[in-house]
């Protein structure tokens, strides 16, 4: 099953509310398939700019990472229920992101005729 | 043209012949050498290891490497995106200016997008707590 990333920004609320929305999403997540790896807390913070969802407009969030591998058919069913709940202002789910561990070459310089040749075409 | 490089060859060829035959009166060996010594077959055969070995240029500098050669971009990374974003209109600065290779310039401008997309980072301007960073890109503002 591939491994996908869901950044969640809830509603600032406090801690026992928080928790709560957490628990609902990770046992939705798991109802529908989805075998939860992780879950990150990266903090309540500003949110960059003002969000209006569910007839509320936010200022604060709490920003939370789930590290999930689940069937790719699942994925659009989390994204509709994630819309339905009150208390999450913006979700996004993203493909597990592996970091190229081939060393960079440098900037080698392009050779100009090689770029005249290809455009020949 | 032609005629001229034709008379070029002929008194090179001529030159050598002559002096082929004072060197052949000199030395008692060969009594052909004035010939060979015209042509290049005599310098393969003498003096092989005072050739030049071919080899890679012992004083190339290796490749030059960009700021975020090595580094993972992250769109959770908001400060390091922040780097490469104007702090006046919150634009994404161009190759020329934050000197990244295309490689990793195209990684960044991916995740700075993908980031005001999804509530990390601010459009319009720069965070004010990341203004007074360390600065990586050569912009120069009009005084």
């Amino acid at each position: 099953m591939p491994r996908y990333e869901l950044a969640l920004i809830l509603k600032a609320m406090q801690r026992p509310e928080t928790a709560a929305t957490l628990k609902r999403t990770v046992e939705a997540l798991m109802e529908r398939g989805a075998v939860v790896r992780n879950l990150e807390n990266l903090g309540e913070r500003t949110l960059p700019y003002r969000i209006s969802k569910h007839n509320q407009r936010h200022t604060r969030g709490g920003y939370f990472l789930v590290d999930f591998n689940s069937p790719p058919t699942v994925v659009s069913a989390i994204k509709d229920h994630l819309g339905r709940d009150i208390d999450v202002i913006r979700s996004s789910i993203l493909k597990h992101h592996v970091a190229n561990s081939e060393e960079c070459m440098g900037m080698i310089p392009d050779s100009t005729e090689d770029k005249l040749t290809k455009m020949k075409k | 043209m032609a005629a001229l490089a034709m008379a070029a060859k002929d008194s090179g060829r001529v030159f050598c012949l002559f002096a082929g035959a004072r060197k052949g009166a000199v030395s008692s060996g060969a009594v052909a050498s004035w010939r060979r010594e015209c042509s290049s077959y005599s310098e393969q055969l003498s003096s092989n290891a005072d050739m030049p070995v071919p080899m890679d240029n012992p004083y190339k500098e290796p490749p030059k490497k960009c700021v975020l050669c090595g580094v993972a971009v992250d769109y959770k990374n908001v400060q390091l995106l922040s780097q490469f974003i104007s702090p006046y209109s919150g634009h994404i600065f161009g190759r020329h200016i934050t000197g990244l290779c295309m490689k990793k310039q195209q990684e960044v401008a991916k995740n700075i997008k993908r980031a005001r997309q999804l509530g990390f980072m601010s459009v319009t301007y720069k965070d004010p707590t990341f203004l007074s960073d360390p600065k990586v890109c050569s912009i120069k503002y009009p005084e």
